[in-house]
């Protein structure tokens, strides 16, 4: 089973500091982005399974950068992080494909659980990609 | 200056107000009035006419009538002194025989007598005793040797009671000779005073030096005495004259007036003013009383209708104020919400850091207690945990606000499910204990456990008690700053159908001119900024929402009572 590798994307640069500590001294790997475009550009070099993407942003908000990062790498998992939890927002996010929301203020450890979530379900989901694949191979081979 | 624009409203919706009064008395009273006086006018003058009318035709076939009788006596005695001489009248059985004949043939006829050319009484046949007696210096005497006959006016004579005679000459000279009836005046006068006209008719007959020559109904001038009046009725002509005219003892008669042909008398028939146009104050009074009628009943229901219309357009007035009043707050409250909503977004962000340092913190002191380079039992470091824990507390304190601030700014979708009150109620009541403990207030309740549950929106619900609650404290508050005071909450099944819940303090209560509006939208006592004045008129939506209705009973310095009245959920049956 892989590592979990997790993105934060938020526009206080000192949250992201702190936050990337607190996670990696959990033994998980992290990177951060100060804004979508920077985000952009990070999932390009490295290998991500999971986005905490805050909504309010300057430039590139959240709904945007979701929409790119789904166009462009639509595995990777999502989940916004918002200090506006509305209803309206959520179902919003989960319709552009985003696979949960937490509202701020959030513990660390809730951050994480719902990034496990995430993440088990990307599991899941290469795992049957792997299965659909190997099946059609030996299919493939049986011909 | 709101003083100053209030007042000129006043004043404008007072003159429009008398505007209206005054045109709506003014104008039925135009065609009222019309009517009225015109029709009184020729209903009058018709009645007027109609009297004088009637009382000109009576003179008219009275005088026919009288002329008619004293022309016929006049014939009788012209036709004796046509048919007989003198010496076979001159015979008293002869003279008897014609006098009975003459009787049968009117009643009026008191004696007859025979006189000769020198004025001697030759014969007599009546109940006096007048023969020889001479009459040669008499006034009727000299008439009738002039004239040939002679009808005198009303005198004594030698008999010494009133009386009239009819004298006719027949002859010339020494041969002539005369015959002469006397005329009972009794009998007279009933025939000339028989005229009945209404209550005060009457007809009497004046000669021409204004003495009266018949008694009249109303006595006042007997018979042979002067009228003081006469000098005022007109002078000799035959045509009937009518005009209105005060008795020396200031009555107002009617009369009407004729001369008799051929005689110097004058027939007077008059009736009493009142009398004679009673039809006329009769149309008076009645025009009167239409009239004073119409106007009271104009006046009134122009009063009425303008009282009406006008509590109608204050009441449209103050409704549309409302209306705009209520959108403005609706709208100003819609801002302050949006606002709110940012603010707790954005402290959010602040909050999380906060919150992450504090992990962060956390963790690094977890890792060097592991490293053994701090010691636990350390007075300064046990500090810094505790500081630790209460930055921990609050933020979640914060945030706790935050989310409150922004649900309260969240659409609220309503849920309507099954509530107990013996659940919800405990359960709003735990958010105020405190607050009441603090201010010194009791707080009891009394909900029966197997209380039977409604149909409802739990948070709409929570919303509509935490209100009363909240409401009722700040009464208490109010009338017992310190202590003493109470807040009681009380539900049970009212009736088959129905559960009241009843929550009662013993606050400052409601002005009584106030215990209408306190549901009205916008209706506050609190002061600018401490109330919206939403809130009781929000429980009110809620609770009719749910079907049930609520009410106020409150007693200055004593108390208010509000008693909420809900369905009971008819799935409570299925339920058991």
């Amino acid at each position: 089973m892989d590592k979990m590798k997790l993105m934060l994307v938020d526009d206080e640069e000192r949250y992201l500091l702190t936050t990337a500590k607190l996670i990696k001294k959990k033994g998980i790997d992290v990177v951060t982005a100060q804004s979508g475009a920077q985000a952009m550009d990070l999932l390009k070099s490295h290998d991500i399974h999971v986005v905490i993407l805050d909504i309010k942003m300057p430039g590139m908000d959240g709904f945007k950068t979701l929409r790119a990062i789904k166009t462009l790498y639509p595995p990777v998992e999502v989940i916004f992080f918002t200090g506006h939890a509305t209803m309206d927002s959520a179902i919003e996010g989960l319709q552009f494909g985003a696979f949960d929301y937490i509202m701020k203020p959030a513990d660390i450890d809730d951050i994480l659980t719902k990034a496990y979530e995430a993440f088990g379900k990307r599991q899941r989901l290469e795992e049957k990609i792997r299965g659909l694949t190997s099946k059609s191979e030996r299919h493939g081979l049986d011909e | 200056m709101m003083d100053r624009k209030n007042s000129g409203e006043d004043t404008r919706a007072r003159r429009v107000k008398r505007n209206i009064l005054t045109n709506m008395i003014v104008i039925p009273l135009i065609p009222l009035f019309l009517a009225v006086g015109i029709s009184f006018y020729y209903f009058t003058t018709a009645l007027e006419n109609s009297s004088t009318n009637s009382l000109k035709r009576i003179v008219g076939d009275h005088r026919d009538m009288i002329e008619s009788f004293l022309m016929e006596r006049k014939s009788d005695l012209e036709m004796v002194t046509n048919l007989f001489d003198f010496e076979s009248i001159n015979s008293s059985q002869v003279i008897d025989n014609m006098f009975e004949v003459l009787k049968t043939k009117s009643g009026a006829f008191i004696d007859l007598g025979l006189f000769d050319s020198r004025g001697l009484h030759v014969n007599y046949s009546g109940q006096y005793q007048l023969t020889g007696k001479v009459y040669k210096d008499e006034f009727w005497f000299q008439e009738v040797m002039e004239k040939g006959r002679y009808i005198s006016d009303v005198f004594l004579g030698y008999r010494n009671v009133p009386h009239f005679i009819i004298a006719v000459k027949k002859g010339e000279g020494e041969t002539a000779w005369f015959l002469r009836a006397t005329i009972d005046t009794l009998y007279f006068d009933r025939m000339v005073s028989s005229v009945r006209i209404g209550r005060s008719g009457e007809a009497y007959i004046l000669n021409n030096n204004g003495i009266a020559q018949t008694g009249r109904r109303s006595g006042g001038v007997n018979v042979m005495e002067e009228d003081q009046e006469f000098s005022a009725f007109p002078s000799s002509d035959s045509t009937i004259h009518t005009f209105l005219k005060s008795d020396p003892q200031g009555l107002k008669f009617l009369y009407a007036t004729t001369w008799l042909e051929d005689l110097e008398w004058l027939l007077v028939v008059r009736q009493e003013k009142k009398d004679a146009f009673r039809f006329f104050y009769y149309a008076l009074y009645a025009s009167l009383v239409i009239m004073v009628l119409g106007i009271a009943i104009i006046v009134g229901m122009s009063f009425f209708m303008t009282e009406k219309l006008f509590t109608r357009m204050e009441q449209l007035g103050r409704d549309k104020k409302d209306l705009g009043n209520q959108l403005i707050r609706a709208t100003q409250l819609a801002e302050v919400g949006e606002m709110a909503a940012g603010f707790a977004h954005e402290i959010n962000n602040p909050l999380q850091i906060i919150k992450s340092e504090h992990a962060l913190i956390a963790s690094i002191f977890e890792d060097l207690y592991e490293n053994k380079k701090i010691d636990p039992e350390d007075q300064e470091i046990l500090e810094l945990q505790d500081s630790l824990s209460q930055i921990e507390l609050q933020v979640s304190r914060c945030s706790d606000i935050t989310r409150a601030i922004l649900k309260f700014g969240r659409k609220n979708e309503t849920r309507v499910q099954l509530l107990h009150p013996t659940d919800e109620i405990p359960e709003v009541l735990k958010m105020i204990e405190q607050k009441a403990s603090v201010e010194g207030i009791s707080v009891f309740q009394r909900i029966p456990e197997h209380l039977p549950g409604f149909m409802g929106d739990a948070s709409q619900f929570q919303q509509v008690m935490l209100n009363l609650f909240n409401n009722a404290i700040d009464a208490v508050m109010e009338q017992h700053p310190d202590t003493g005071g109470r807040l009681d909450v009380q539900a049970h099944l009212k009736d088959e159908k129905w559960i009241e819940i009843r929550v009662t303090d013993n606050g400052a209560g409601i002005q009584p001119e106030n215990l209408e509006k306190v549901f009205s939208p916008f209706f506050t006592t609190k002061p600018v900024g401490k109330g919206t004045g939403l809130g009781l008129s929000v429980c009110y939506g809620i609770i009719e929402n749910f079907g049930g209705t609520m009410d106020v009973t409150s007693r200055v310095n004593e108390g208010t009572t509000f008693i909420i009245t809900l369905p009971k959920a008819a799935t409570e049956k299925q339920d058991q």
